[in-house]
């Protein structure tokens, strides 16, 4: 940065660039650089940041499983991030996600053991189900509280942290121990409970049952991608009165085909063949889980509800909408996802397949970086949880290779955080000019005063 | 008179818009010199280069015959010039004095070897206040907290912080568009004793009645550029419509009689309380009848704020009854009362009337997103929602580049025809319309009076509650006059005069002696009932 005066020979090609990424972007480059000047001053080595740098890529992606980590750490990122974001967008900051997400895995861990006698089928969905419904109520207590007695959702949501991370070492030392290990823990779920990693998908698809679950999911959605398409002109000219035959009929069929021939097709060949891959189907529910966000805030009437009320609540009100319903449902939601995260967790990721009492995550924070930093758009979620997934994942071969520490990681975090929260230092920096009309404000809730 | 101020060729353009186009100005000394124009006409951006919150593209400015170059508000200040804000730039915890010596803090004599630590001067200012009060006639405590002040005293205190800096021109931005008709007139003398000791004061507004009462200079801007100026004498108000829009202005609605059907908004007497838990709201019954116009006159501030939201359901009815076409609506959701047919234009646009950030396009549904056409089932059908848009921005004449535009980017005046678009477009069995054209252009104003006449000829019943006497004269068809909590009469329309209005909204002709109406919640009394209110339908 050494673009002072205004007869800079660099402000041409460094408003060109800015232009071309975009601010998010722009921010992350700028933290990379000054994350790169701090180790150069810290080590007084040239190469030490080229060095770091490059361990961290290798870390992130090269190195054996890199990538399958990587996307196994963002895992739970894009789903907190999801939650953060609709609660953002309504309105809301629901700071208590790290606490939902405990929630959701104890709740997960717990569903996961009451019996091993249930098939797949019924039991991975009934195990997913509490994890979600226990964080939606974990935050849709402090929504409600919010709307009856005025107390502030960031205030209630972080005492409820507190609340949740007792409540769930009480459990696992007592209530839910597993008392045939050394270690504290809750007992491993039942296999019919675990969250299959992609190693196991062609094993998985020899028991019929689950070959009929996995069916059953593409049918439906291949269902509503022809139901999405059919909506497009000249589809629609075209279909007529054959839609909901067309919508129908794909799906059936795609579940037929998959029914019958993927146990057959991956038996014969699969690309996910290192059983100690942790890469797991929790990947396609993220992804899932996007998509789904966007439909819910863009396309729908609650979605539309929900940014009203997150916009300006006394239009809202105007507009005959319920506030307290509006408040509870975004929050729920948002604990629900954030608890689906800590359920991931649980089911797909420990290596026990259980909850243990060290649990430690500090994805719920990291959450909160994410969701500004993507705007709370969930497509930029899914890109930029698997920026910081990347990067939790590399920091140890780079620290390894570089002797940079580590928590050179969280000053890079942090940083791109304040240019994405501040645009102005980054639209300096690169003689950008400001927005027409006015600055999207950054995405957080309103003041404190509700 | 000599030349205070002089503008000469100020260009300044913005991406898309030339907002000044080679304007010259002239503001003589001890003039009250009115700035007329339409919104987004260019007086703020004059305004604004002026007050150095704006730099020139190209003229020049000169004050009092020197050229000077305005870089910052404070550079203003500096060179005399201050200026009042339509939206006032106060700390309202703090009290007059800490106001106004915000950003100039008088420090004790002796203190000020505390540094950043020295105590503040509070007595010598609050004197010079008092001095300064004194002598404009400002009637201005030092000691008041501002929260506490009614709106005309907060811009008291605006204008007294411009003196206390020594300001020898005062730029005043659509002042009056806060103000009731009473607190205009107090201003106007006000602005009298300020030109006749000596400063010059530029007023912009696009209200003609009062240029007429305070000008003595008009200045018509249309489009970015100087459109011409004037003296009083020699204008009319058709002449100054005229110059603001580009065409001729029809400034009388001409409207038929009404044609009184079946009642379809009965009120009996309703009770309602105010934020603070005071009965602002006593006793109220009123109806309105299909096809005709009920006007509700009033100084703000005397419950028909609380009115007209507990007649949509915004709020709390504490006692009576509202009946909405036989259906009774006190106690339901606003949801309720809208699909009874009941269509709200609210006094505050940004508050309830549109949500800012989002586009014209969504704002068009805010009642009716769930309903078919616009959504099936759960989702909402956005091809649909184009379509509605595009067609109600032609209907409505709304000025934008797109449906897509956010509202908050659009002016006053087409922020409010989007509210009246969606309102009317939906079934209208009962309008409530509340301040519908408050702080707009002729143009704007014109059309939405007449759309407001339209709905009642074809078969709407409409409750018009407005501050501006002149609004409710031209529009109602019967007219009832508000005075803490009460209706003190209601007037035949065509019969009313101005001055027996008047009186009845200062209080005086009904059975409430009291002294004019303070703002909303001083009205602790629950004094006898008017006999005049037996005669309200």
């Amino acid at each position: 940065m050494s673009e002072n005066r205004k007869t800079n020979p660099f402000a041409p090609f460094l408003s060109a660039l800015g232009r071309a990424l975009g601010m998010p972007a722009l921010a992350l480059l700028t933290a990379f650089i000054i994350g790169a000047i701090v180790i150069l001053l810290t080590s007084g080595d040239l190469l030490a940041a080229p060095t770091a740098y490059w361990g961290l890529i290798r870390g992130a992606l090269f190195k054996q499983r890199g990538l399958s980590e990587s996307l196994v750490a963002s895992i739970p990122y894009v789903l907190l991030s999801l939650g953060l974001s609709v609660g953002f967008k309504s309105g809301l900051f629901n700071i208590g996600v790290e606490g939902q997400f405990y929630i959701g895995a104890l709740c997960a861990a717990w569903a996961g053991q009451i019996t091993t006698g249930l098939p797949a089928i019924i039991h991975l969905p009934l195990a997913l189900l509490a994890g979600a419904i226990g964080g939606a109520i974990w935050a849709g207590v402090p929504g409600y509280l919010k709307m009856r007695t005025g107390a502030h959702e960031v205030i209630s949501t972080m005492m409820m942290n507190y609340v949740a991370f007792r409540l769930t070492e009480y459990v696992i030392t007592d209530k839910l121990r597993d008392v045939n290990s050394t270690t504290i823990q809750t007992p491993s779920v039942s296999p019919a409970a675990e969250l299959w990693t992609f190693a196991a998908i062609p094993q998985r698809l020899q028991d019929p049952l689950n070959a009929l679950g996995v069916a059953l999911v593409l049918a439906l959605l291949t269902a509503l991608v022809v139901r999405a398409l059919a909506d497009r002109p000249d589809w629609k000219a075209k279909l007529g009165a054959r839609r909901g035959l067309a919508i129908g009929g794909s799906g059936l069929l795609a579940g037929l085909i998959a029914f019958v021939a993927l146990p057959l097709l991956t038996n014969a060949w699969w690309p996910f063949t290192d059983a100690y891959d942790r890469l797991h189907t929790g990947l396609i529910m993220a992804v899932l889980a996007a998509v789904g966000v966007w439909w819910l805030m863009e396309k729908t009437t609650p979605g539309f509800e929900l940014r009203t009320v997150g916009a300006n609540p006394n239009a809202a009100r105007y507009a005959g909408m319920n506030i307290t319903r509006n408040v509870v449902l975004a929050m729920a939601i948002s604990g629900g996802l954030a608890g689906l995260a800590g359920t991931i967790e649980v089911l797909g990721v420990s290596i026990c397949r259980c909850l243990p009492l060290f649990f430690s995550s500090g994805y719920g924070f990291d959450s909160i970086a994410i969701s500004l930093l993507a705007r709370n758009d969930p497509f930029g979620i899914l890109a930029a949880s698997f920026l910081f997934g990347a990067m939790r994942n590399g920091a140890d071969l780079m620290e390894l290779s570089s002797g940079v520490s580590k928590y050179i990681i969280s000053l890079i975090q942090a940083l791109a955080l304040l240019f994405v929260a501040a645009p102005a230092i980054v639209r300096w920096m690169y003689r950008m000019k400001a927005p027409a009309g006015e600055e999207k404000q950054a995405p957080l809730t309103r003041g404190w005063g509700g | 008179m000599t030349i205070a101020l002089q503008a000469t060729g100020i260009t300044k353009r913005f991406p898309g818009v030339l907002a000044n186009d080679h304007v010259n100005f002239t503001l003589k000394q001890g003039e009250i010199h009115a700035l007329l124009g339409e919104n987004g006409a260019g007086k703020s951006t004059l305004m604004n280069i002026l007050y150095g919150l704006y730099q020139p593209d190209e003229g020049e400015i000169l004050l009092n015959g020197q050229r000077i170059q305005i870089t910052s508000p404070h550079d203003a200040i500096a060179q005399g010039i201050g200026m009042v804000h339509q939206h006032f730039m106060l700390v309202p915890p703090l009290t007059v004095t800490e106001n106004i010596m915000l950003g100039q803090e008088s420090i004790q004599a002796g203190s000020q070897a505390l540094g950043p630590l020295a105590l503040l001067d509070r007595r010598s200012v609050a004197k010079r206040i008092r001095e300064l009060s004194q002598r404009y006639g400002l009637a201005v405590d030092p000691d008041a907290t501002v929260q506490d002040l009614t709106v005309g005293a907060q811009q008291r205190v605006e204008i007294v912080k411009a003196l206390y800096r020594e300001a020898q021109i005062l730029i005043l931005d659509e002042p009056t568009a806060v103000l009731t008709p009473q607190e205009a007139d107090d201003l106007f003398v006000i602005l009298r004793n300020l030109v006749a000791q000596g400063k010059s004061i530029i007023f912009i507004t696009h209200k003609l009645r009062e240029v007429f009462a305070v000008a003595d200079q008009i200045s018509v801007m249309r489009a970015g550029k100087m459109a011409g100026s004037v003296q009083p004498a020699q204008a009319t108000r058709e002449l100054l419509a005229e110059m603001m829009v580009g065409r001729a202005v029809i400034l009388t609605i001409d409207k038929t009689d009404a044609n009184p059907a079946n009642v379809v908004l009965q009120v009996e007497n309703l009770r309602v309380q105010d934020d603070r838990r005071h009965t602002v709201v006593n006793d109220i019954s009123l109806s309105v009848r299909a096809g005709e116009i009920l006007g509700i006159a009033g100084v703000q501030g005397n419950g028909q704020t609380e009115l007209t939201e507990a007649l949509t359901g915004l709020r709390k009815v504490v006692g009576g009854q509202v009946t909405i076409l036989s259906q009774d609506t006190t106690h339901v959701m606003p949801r309720q009362i809208s699909e009874a047919g009941v269509s709200h234009v609210p006094e505050d646009r940004h508050k309830h009337g549109l949500v800012l950030s989002f586009s014209l396009r969504d704002n068009f549904v805010l009642c009716t997103y769930y309903q078919p056409p616009f959504a099936k089932g759960i989702e909402i059908d956005f091809p649909v929602l184009e379509e509605n848009a595009r067609k109600l921005i032609k209907m409505f004449d709304v000025r934008t580049p797109g449906a897509s535009t956010s509202a908050g980017s659009l002016s006053g005046g087409n922020q409010q025809k989007v509210i009246i678009a969606r309102e009317l477009s939906r079934p209208v069995k009962l309008l409530i319309a509340s301040q519908p054209t408050r702080g707009l252009d002729v143009g704007s104003i014109e059309f939405i009076h007449r759309r407001i006449v339209e709905a009642r000829d074809q078969g709407a019943a409409v409750l018009l509650i407005s501050a501006e006497l002149d609004e409710i004269m031209s529009l109602s068809d019967r007219i009832a006059v508000m005075y803490k909590g009460h209706i003190l009469s209601t007037l035949d329309a065509s019969t009313a005069t101005r001055e027996q209005l008047g009186l009845l909204m200062a209080g005086i002709g009904g059975a409430e002696p009291h002294a004019p109406a303070q703002r909303s919640g001083n009205n602790r009394r629950n004094g006898p009932d008017s006999p005049l209110e037996a005669m309200n339908v």
